[in-house]
């Protein structure tokens, strides 16, 4: 549908809904760069003055916060490459090949994406603990794995379906078999999709708290979410630092969002929309 | 890759598939592996408490007062998040469907900001939020004298509710309005000109001509929200932790507690089992009007 465009009204109502829906992270953000005396100030001190680091700084020096920034890290990238390792070539056979049980598969990659989490909590930790993968961050990565592998696979089946048929079966008549077809020619085109799906996976793991907290006993192999967790409510809050720590750990995540939104609709609303 | 002859000479049998199976065979690995197995094992640890009896568990689970309790948090929390979020995701997705300069910067707020902060990043900026004595909602209320002295948000059961679900709906909303303005934007310039040229105002124009345009993905949407409803973990956990006294306990909440709390796994794989088996019947709605709608196109 064209657009109209807009006016005043259009406008006023446009900044008015950004500016309720940006302040809860704004207000987190306005927080993490006040003194306690101002967080704890009554009635409310609404700009820091002065501005501080201060929470920053003991987050990284006092809470050792790159140590579950790295874990974060190795578990969210361990997690993406292995999505895409697995995913890449099911979605490919699926939109290029016929074959019986095809129906089968496909309808269960649908379905496993909607699966919640806390059915699988209690298996995956006699699992992990039978072979000795409980608190280190490949069992992590194992067990995020089937929340991320089916989404993947749905996800870059849309973008090998955007490639024309008529490039491959080009491939194809200058003597290319299916398999350099699907190397040479499709799996090139859709590199910068894999990326966004990659991420997509990526960002799963960055912020998931119930496995992680779950699975990571060990100070040394928790990762962010499971750091924040615990400046919660043990006693008083330590909002200052909780604040500093999840400002961090949200602008990755954020940056990567904003760059690639449009793959990740893209990807989504194939889903919900197509037909 | 070239077929094996062998199979070339079974009847029926085509080349093609066998490169396709090599393909889907490590997924196909994994589903069983890491979703059937855990899922039917789950089952099984539910189905009898160690020196029990068959169906103890769920006998016990079934009667016992807080599993009544527990069903009608769930119903509100998903009712109301979902509701909450269709409303907001489709009055948002109207907004940003007008053409305004600068669209992007409004998009990356309203669409994108929520979305990414992570889960525990949502929850303690709400919890913040709703604090009683150092909140910015008491404040506002204090300082505008709607109230007068301050609200304790999380501390009784019908406010709690209330928080959750507001919190819910502003990290989940931004997901459904893009699924709406995608569709938005998939409507004919044809149609909406035309009842334009018929007269139709705007509100006639969105109930008769758009509403029904929508109202499919409307309804796959909206399924998919109520899934992901009542997965949904990390905010009450945070910001509640199921209090004050079970009111915000949701299935998955509980099942959590009675896991990794009380130690109990046969009673938390019980719950979770109920658990998925309504998800399933909800999944299993939308993957049959999904591929229903595929199969159609």
């Amino acid at each position: 549908m064209r657009a109209r465009s807009g006016g005043v009204g259009t406008y006023g109502l446009l900044v008015f809904v950004s500016a309720v829906v940006a302040f809860p992270f704004l207000w987190l953000l306005l927080t993490s760069l006040k003194t306690y005396p101002q967080i704890y100030a009554f009635p409310i001190a609404y700009l820091p003055r002065p501005m501080t680091g201060e929470h920053y700084e003991n987050v990284v020096v006092q809470h050792n916060f790159v140590r579950y920034f790295l874990n974060s890290a190795i578990v969210s990238v361990g997690t993406g490459l292995l999505s895409v390792a697995l995913g890449v070539l099911p979605a490919y056979a699926f939109t290029r090949f016929r074959f019986p049980g095809k129906r089968g598969l496909f309808i269960t990659v649908i379905l496993c994406q909607m699966f919640p989490q806390i059915v699988f909590i209690v298996p995956f930790f006699i699992l992990l603990k039978a072979i000795g993968l409980i608190d280190t961050l490949p069992g992590v990565v194992i067990a995020y794995l089937p929340f991320t592998a089916p989404i993947t696979v749905w996800f870059t089946a849309n973008f090998f379906s955007d490639i024309p048929l008529e490039l491959e079966e080009a491939a194809r008549i200058d003597g290319c078999n299916r398999f350099q077809v699907f190397s040479r020619v499709a799996l090139p085109l859709v590199l910068p999709g894999l990326a966004a799906v990659a991420i997509y996976a990526f960002l799963f793991a960055w912020g998931e708290l119930m496995f992680a907290l779950s699975f990571l006993p060990s100070q040394d192999k928790q990762t962010v979410p499971v750091l924040l967790s615990l400046f919660v409510g043990q006693y008083n809050t330590r909002w200052g630092e909780l604040f500093a720590g999840s400002v961090t750990a949200t602008i990755p995540a954020l940056v990567m969002f904003v760059v690639l939104q449009s793959y990740f609709v893209r990807g989504l609303t194939a889903g919900a929309l197509k037909g | 890759m070239r077929s094996p002859a062998y199979a070339e000479k079974t009847r029926g049998w085509r080349p093609e598939w066998s490169t396709a199976y090599v393909m889907v065979l490590p997924f196909v690995l994994v589903l069983a592996g890491l979703i059937a197995y855990p899922i039917a094992w789950n089952i099984a640890i539910s189905l009898r408490p160690e020196g029990g009896r068959l169906l103890d568990n769920y006998r016990q689970i079934l009667s016992d007062p807080l599993f009544a309790y527990v069903t009608g948090n769930t119903l509100m929390w998903t009712a109301g998040s979902v509701t909450l979020q269709f409303l907001a995701g489709l009055g948002i997705a109207l907004l940003l469907n007008r053409g305004a300069k600068g669209r992007a910067v409004f998009r990356a707020i309203i669409l994108v900001l929520p979305w990414a902060t992570p889960d525990i990043v949502a929850a303690v900026a709400w919890k913040w939020l709703y604090n009683e004595l150092y909140g910015v909602f008491n404040d506002l209320l204090l300082r505008f004298h709607l109230i007068g002295y301050p609200i304790a948000w999380l501390g009784d059961p019908y406010l709690a509710r209330l928080s959750v679900i507001n919190a819910n709906t502003w990290k989940g909303f931004s997901l459904s309005a893009m699924f709406y303005l995608a569709a938005l934007q998939g409507v004919p310039d044809e149609i909406t000109e035309a009842a334009r040229v018929d007269g139709a105002g705007r509100w006639s124009t969105f109930r008769y001509v758009l509403l029904p345009y929508l109202w499919p993905t409307i309804v796959v949407t909206v399924v998919l929200t109520i899934i992901f409803t009542i997965n949904y973990f990390p905010l009450i956990y945070i910001m509640t932790g199921g209090g004050p006294a079970e009111a915000t306990e949701t299935y998955v909440t509980w099942a959590y507690r009675l896991g990794f709390t009380f130690l109990d796994f046969s009673k938390s794989a019980t719950v979770s089992t109920l658990t998925f088996l309504i998800i399933l019947a909800f999944a299993s709605y939308y993957t049959w009007q999904f591929t229903k709608r595929q199969e159609a196109a």
